[in-house]
């Protein structure tokens, strides 16, 4: 009799989960009036600002992984060798991004960056790029902090930079030749996580008018029938091919380091 | 002149004090360790001469030139650890590697000098492994031939053999003071276990709450403790208690019996007590009662070991034991059997506190 309830309760919370996927995917394949096609993705991909919006996303992703391991590995690294007691500050300081709504921090943005200020990054297209990528940054800080984390704990860092000490290597020797390196698999899944956040990301780039993948989604579900299904799908697609190679690389690093 | 001076060494961890006072010159190519129970300090001096803990107070000179105020990177010390902390993203060949790349010596020099020193430690078959392919053993060695690659001034070695097992730790033991020996490279070895630095250095310093209890060669150490604490670490040790009779001449009396002890008496009364100890191999156990200078006992046991066969004898109320190589054609005293115990001057230690 449980196992029913178990089997009733999963297939309900399946059912809950894929059937607005099916329905959406069965909607965005229902352009051509009659028969299933591709026509709504076909037009979404030939659209010059679902390929600006997307690249410039992806440019702004890239950059925000860039920056998020710059500021976390060393961070997390220091903080685990030389600075133990200050890990639950930290942890803390990490998690503010996950009760700080979005809409809070780039009005703090625009109020301290607007073009009368003492830095105004708002006055420049290149500007306001760096303030969404550090924006970015801290949305993606809570993920990109606990993956390096994890990935920290796996090694004996101290031993390891002591073992790289002795033998004449200086901080960015040991960091980029023995603390990254053994820390990859846990950063590219931080990276991953941090590139689905970004691709997705609405509030930041709308309010400082940017032209990201995320108002773009906006502005097309607003004005479009099948296109905003289809680009739903796509970015689905996207996610989840981001969360695949998350499993992957955990998968690797598994294998690779599995014992005699 | 020393090659490695530590000269008044002190360490304090907020209001512990760990290191006290440590002064050791050691010469170029001596193989000197640092035995202790945990929490003596020796690893911490040894962290010290590292570089990775700054000393509170005092000095450390490699051939003359004052290392105190360097970083670790900056000291060409090599080191090997406990946890072999070989860099599990690179193989064999570029753990080795990695103090000559970082040196930035040419390619060519660097493939040498690897090949060289894994060749050294007989793992040149190895050099695509990496360590997660490896036994403890081997990551050990291929760690030695990392600290070793860049032609260190001193080789630090921290309780190296701990984490293997015991056949394992004597074989590599010696490999180690062979290859010490080969490349004539001064080096300092912490352990606490004592037959490790018994067998293989050329003086131990013996350690006891952030001082050096004594310093000399392991027959010192062993056959000559100054203390109470290096007489009792190192090895197992029977003491009885003694009457001094006659200070100058060095003699006391125990259960009736004179004997002379090894040292002087000096400063001790006539008729004070002493502590008196010796070592159970020390002596011969006879059967039957002695009329001599000769310690009469009954045995109370007698445990066999394998190659040696200890017994316990009560000595005047005081319990010794008494070791002696297994003869598998003499039969092991028994219970109860009266024996007496013969020793020499040179066998009994006077001990200060």
């Amino acid at each position: 009799m449980k196992r029913l309830w178990a089997w009733g309760a999963l297939t309900i919370g399946l059912l809950y989960f894929f059937l607005p996927l099916i329905g959406m995917t069965n909607f965005s394949l229902k352009m051509r009036r009659g028969e299933y096609s591709f026509d709504a993705y076909v037009k979404v991909l030939a659209d010059t600002r679902f390929q600006d919006t997307f690249t410039y996303s992806v440019t702004l992703a890239l950059c925000t992984i860039l920056v998020g391991v710059f500021l976390v590995v060393p961070t997390a690294y220091w903080v685990r060798l030389k600075l133990p007691f200050l890990r639950p500050y930290i942890e803390f300081v990490t998690l503010l991004p996950l009760v700080i709504p979005a809409i809070v921090v780039v009005f703090g943005y625009i109020r301290l960056y607007n073009t009368s200020s003492w830095l105004p990054l708002t006055g420049t297209a290149l500007g306001t790029d760096i303030l969404l990528v550090a924006g970015y940054t801290m949305l993606a800080l809570p993920y990109m902090y606990r993956a390096v984390d994890t990935g920290l704990r796996t090694i004996d860092v101290t031993t390891l930079t002591e073992a790289a000490q002795s033998l004449g290597a200086g901080w960015i020797t040991i960091i980029a030749r023995i603390i990254l390196p053994n820390v990859l698999v846990a950063v590219l899944s931080g990276a991953f996580l941090t590139f689905a956040i970004v691709i997705g990301e609405f509030t930041m780039a709308a309010l400082l008018n940017r032209p990201a993948f995320g108002p773009y989604m906006q502005v097309l579900g607003a004005n479009r029938a099948y296109e905003p299904a289809a680009l739903a799908v796509i970015a689905f697609a996207i996610t989840w091919g981001c969360l695949g190679l998350i499993q992957l690389v955990s998968r690797f690093q598994k294998s690779a380091q599995r014992p005699v | 002149m020393s090659f490695l001076t530590l000269t008044h060494l002190q360490k304090s961890f907020g209001p512990t004090k760990v290191v006290h006072d440590f002064n050791m010159a050691i010469d170029k190519g001596e193989f000197v360790s640092f035995l202790g129970p945990s929490g003596c300090g020796k690893t911490t001096v040894l962290r010290m001469i590292a570089g990775f803990e700054t000393p509170t107070g005092g000095e450390i000179t490699i051939n003359g030139k004052d290392q105190t105020s360097l970083k670790p990177n900056q000291r060409n010390i090599g080191m090997v650890f406990q946890a072999y902390a070989l860099f599990p993203n690179m193989n064999v060949f570029d753990n080795v590697a990695f103090g000559l790349k970082v040196a930035g010596k040419p390619k060519s020099e660097i493939e040498a000098r690897v090949k060289e020193m894994l060749k050294l430690i007989h793992l040149e078959h190895l050099a695509d492994r990496y360590p997660y392919q490896m036994s403890g053993g081997q990551q050990q060695r291929v760690a030695l031939a990392r600290a070793l690659a860049p032609a260190p001034q001193v080789l630090l070695l921290d309780e190296p053999l701990s984490a293997l097992d015991a056949k394992i730790r004597v074989s590599l033991r010696e490999e180690i003071r062979q290859i010490q020996r080969q490349l004539g490279i001064t080096t300092v070895f912490v352990t606490h276990d004592q037959e490790e630095a018994l067998s293989i250095s050329d003086r131990i310093v013996v350690m006891n709450g952030g001082k050096a209890d004594q310093i000399g060669t392991p027959a010192e150490i062993y056959n000559r403790p100054t203390t109470r604490f290096v007489a009792n670490f190192v090895g197992t040790l029977n003491v009885i208690e003694a009457k001094v009779v006659d200070p100058a001449a060095s003699t006391v009396e125990v259960g009736g019996k004179l004997l002379g002890v090894y040292g002087s008496l000096a400063g001790r009364e006539k008729g004070s007590t002493i502590p008196l100890a010796f070592r159970p191999e020390a002596g011969s156990l006879l059967p039957g009662v002695s009329d001599t200078s000769a310690l009469n006992g009954t045995v109370i046991s007698s445990h066999f070991l394998g190659s040696v066969v200890r017994t316990k004898v009560d000595i005047g109320g005081s319990m010794i034991s008494y070791d002696t190589f297994n003869d598998p054609s003499a039969a092991a005293p028994v219970a109860g059997q009266q024996v007496s115990l013969a020793l020499t001057p040179e066998s009994l230690m006077v001990l200060a506190d």
